[in-house]
């Protein structure tokens, strides 16, 4: 057990299911991160090489060692190729999400995806324009069938640059051009980029890392971007919606059912399933009052934001919401399930459900859900779950009431919130009422007390009149502390609050899950394009306190590739070359217009992001104020 | 005399020794053979973790006088005068834990060994690795580690080493610091993780 002389979050139901979880006998995320220490130093430098099999190699920090891998690589070119293949596989999860996504719009054109529809034709009808296909007299159906082939092409080999990069600002999208920044396909980028860190291939650290922003470009402005909007056009954009959150959201008296991993395509047909009047009906033959749907990590973030279902909690949550005892069932997809799950529900009465053909767990029950029979597997599950409840050992322990939280902020609601257009928000950010934004995304790492990296700088930027958008297990942090709800302006600086009293908004806007991320990417375009600026001159940052998994990886590179700065609390595995830390935190900014900056202390990561959005204001010819 | 000299500010913690000393001290000698041996083979060489998380490679310093030593009432401990390891007799050692009492470095171990004595514990720690040196190799321990922290070499010799290089870090150039950029540069920011749970 942890030597606990602090408690490990700021959160109070993290602190006392911690100790239940301990109580239960439960390892949890934190023993194994003490178990785990000393981490390699090699590995954590980026300097171990397991690429081929004349290595695995390691180069010698201290410069007695070796300094070359058997190939000859040196510190710069593995440290660059190790990061390039983090990206690699950050863009290839998020676009793989998305390539789900497209498979169900094609499978609802077809009729082959039973229980999916078009919830949105608005936005079909927009996303099939910009993709250039003729709108005027065709069936919703048939134009969801040639959107879906139109972004299958974005996936493939045929194009010079997939299509949604002309989202961006004309000034990005010739900084591209310019450093051949530009993604010609989603898959292909990834593709080359194995194919570029394969032994005797690209051995110049500098090109293998503008590949690198390319690639995740192919994500951010490609996979994800499409996972979000087909997300929305098949489950509805999101608007502002009330909910609730933290562990307390789980009810002692209901069926609790806890979706699990990132896609939609499972958690909205659970969803629909625990509607059933059967099934409910079935609860309350069994003794519940009712089915209560929550989530965890980001598939909770996706129902939030278009049904307003409630979040028990966020990343290093998972285990400790099982260890309430109240978890009737767990369904989980994909993305950031920890294999430990499976374990930790064999302490109680929860049975785990695995779904996705990519992703099976141990001590999981995997059923399969597909296009074709996810309705129908997700009444049999539910079903499943109902009938556990009776099977609970003892009184759940549920440690506190939950948190209200206002989510679902959209790029087009927070527009019409404003009435139509962006101006009443330039002209806050003009006047300096509001002084720039900062999108704080990203995971939660043992490595970093719970929670405290989001709430700490959150708190500070919101006092000093910065508007916080944030997705994924931020957001949930967020919410947890009380500043998703309109109430919370009092906690903002006396800018920022007279805004959000006058639009009933909250200072922090949760933008939904983590591919979601790309509605920040639209959201400054939309800013840039109002004030004829590239996205490197806005009052804007970006920030992943707790980051963690290769995915944030991806998300930074293509923030700071689109010109926004970004902090990171935790440290990537790239100290071995010192050459690759000046280019990612000083060199940037002559390619892209924007940096890293790395910074654990959340207090200080706030100077740093203040600072930073103080220097945009300057060079836009506005009020700026010293930050020190 | 060589011996092994630990330079823990060197420690990368990546515990490739450990790994070196259980396949050196197995009967098969591949690292993937040794896993596979009963009873499994086990490294003498423990790397623990700092107040910051830094690695360090702890193991026996075959001290004179060995408290060790002085505590086994069986006479299983003794020291080859030639080298100056003290060395663990597998079948005099009756399993009681005194010289691990005595430890100050908690570096013996018990359990059972590939050349023990069968299905019995007994005490198990470095033996320098004299079946390797006999044979004019370098302890497993410091021909595996890349990074400088286990060196094999005369002690006056690693202190005249040390002293030269703490002479010159006297009145070096600012901008030529002692530890390589990087590796500051994670040590401080490991360090700033840390303290942040200490809030």
């Amino acid at each position: 057990m942890l030597d606990q002389k602090s408690s490990l979050s700021v959160t109070k139901d993290c602190d006392l299911l911690y100790a239940k979880a301990r109580r239960d006998g439960i390892e949890t995320v934190w023993e194994r991160h003490e178990a785990q220490q000393p981490q390699c130093g090699f590995c954590d430098m980026g300097l171990s090489c397991r690429i081929c099999v004349m290595g695995p190699c390691r180069v010698d920090p201290f410069g007695e060692g070796p300094q070359t891998g058997v190939c000859g690589a040196d510190a710069d070119i593995i440290v660059a190729r190790n990061l390039c293949r983090m990206i690699a596989a950050g863009a290839a999860s998020h676009s793989d999400h998305g390539r789900d996504l497209v498979e169900v719009l094609a499978g609802v054109a077809n009729g082959s995806a039973i229980g999916y529809k078009i919830r949105d034709e608005a936005k079909l009808k927009r996303l099939a324009t910009e993709y250039g296909i003729a709108v005027d007299g065709k069936e919703t159906l048939a134009l969801a069938g040639e959107l879906a082939q139109e972004m299958m092409e974005d996936y493939g080999m045929r194009r010079k640059a997939i299509q949604l990069v002309d989202r961006a600002p004309q000034k990005r999208q010739e900084v591209w051009k310019k450093f051949n920044l530009i993604p010609r396909g989603i898959d292909r980028e990834t593709s080359e980029m194995m194919h570029r860190t394969h032994m005797g291939v690209d051995n110049n650290w500098v090109t293998l890392l503008l590949q690198g922003m390319r690639n995740a470009l192919s994500d951010g402005w490609g996979g994800s971007m499409i996972a979000t909007e087909v997300s929305d056009i098949l489950f509805g954009v999101p608007t502002p919606r009330s909910t609730m959150v933290n562990a307390g959201v789980l009810k002692a008296d209901q069926v609790n059912i806890v979706v699990h991993g990132h896609n939609p395509v499972v958690s909205e047909m659970v969803s629909l399933a625990c509607q059933s009047q059967d099934l409910l009906d079935l609860a309350k033959a069994k003794g519940a009052v009712g089915i209560n749907l929550v989530g965890v990590c980001c598939t909770g973030n996706e129902l939030l934001m278009r049904r307003g279902i409630a979040m028990a909690g966020n990343h290093l949550m998972t285990e400790l919401i099982l260890s309430t005892g109240a978890v009737d069932m767990m369904i989980v997809d994909y993305q950031c399930i920890m294999p430990s799950l499976g374990k930790v529900a064999g302490c109680y009465h929860t049975k785990m459900i695995s779904t996705s053909d990519k992703a099976q767990f141990p001590q999981m029950e995997h059923v399969e859900f597909h296009p074709d029979n996810a309705e129908k597997k997700a009444f049999d599950v539910v079903r499943t779950a109902v009938e556990n409840f009776t099977n609970r050992k003892g009184a759940p322990f549920i440690p506190v009431e939950p948190q209200p939280a206002v989510g679902g902020f959209s790029v087009e609601t927070i527009i019409s919130a404003l009435g139509g257009t962006a101006d009443p928000l330039i002209d806050a950010i003009k006047t300096g009422k509001i002084r720039g934004a900062v999108g704080i995304v990203g995971c939660n790492n043992p490595k970093i007390k719970h929670d405290y990296g989001h709430v700490t700088l959150t708190k500070r930027l919101i006092e000093n009149d910065i508007l916080v958008i944030d997705t994924g297990c931020v957001s949930v942090a967020n919410a947890k502390a009380g500043f998703k709800l309109p109430e919370a302006a009092e906690m903002a600086g006396p800018g920022l609050q007279a805004i959000c009293k006058a639009l009933g908004i909250p200072p922090v806007l949760h933008m939904g899950s983590c591919v979601d991320n790309v509605r920040i990417l639209v959201l400054v375009s939309a800013l840039a394009n109002a004030l004829g600026v590239d996205i490197c001159n806005l009052p804007v940052a970006g920030s992943a306190p707790e980051w963690y998994s290769e995915k944030a990886v991806t998300i930074g590179v293509y923030f700071v590739a689109s010109g926004v700065t970004t902090h990171l609390g935790p440290m990537p595995p790239i100290t071995g070359s010192m050459n690759v830390v000046k280019l990612l935190t000083e060199g940037l900014k002559d390619v892209v217009g924007a940096t890293f900056a790395v910074e654990p202390d959340p207090e200080k990561a706030a100077i740093f992001l203040r600072q930073t959005i103080e220097g945009k204001r300057q060079a836009l010819g506005l009020d700026s104020r010293s930050v020190g | 005399m060589n011996q092994v000299v630990v330079h823990p500010e060197r420690c990368v913690g990546c515990m490739q020794c450990m790994l070196a000393c259980a396949t050196a001290h197995s009967r098969n000698g591949t690292l993937f053979g040794a896993t596979l041996e009963r009873p499994q083979p086990k490294p003498r060489i423990h790397v623990g973790a700092g107040r910051f998380n830094e690695g360090f490679p702890n193991r026996c310093r075959h001290c004179q006088p060995a408290p060790c030593q002085s505590a086994c009432l069986a006479g299983a401990i003794n020291r080859i005068a030639s080298t100056g390891t003290v060395m663990i007799n597998l079948d005099r050692c009756i399993n009681c834990a005194s010289c691990a009492m005595a430890c100050p470095y908690g570096v013996i171990r018990f359990h059972e060994d590939p050349f023990g004595p069968p299905n019995r514990p007994i005490a198990v720690k470095c033996d320098n690795c004299s079946n390797r040196v006999v044979k004019g190799l370098i302890p497993a321990c410091v021909e595996v580690c890349k990074a400088g922290a286990l060196t094999w070499e005369a002690v006056d010799d690693a202190m005249r080493r040390k002293n030269r290089e703490v002479a010159r870090a006297m009145t070096g150039e600012a901008d030529c610091p002692n530890v390589p950029a990087g590796v500051a540069l994670l040590k401080f920011i490991k360090r700033a993780e840390l303290e942040l749970n200490e809030r």
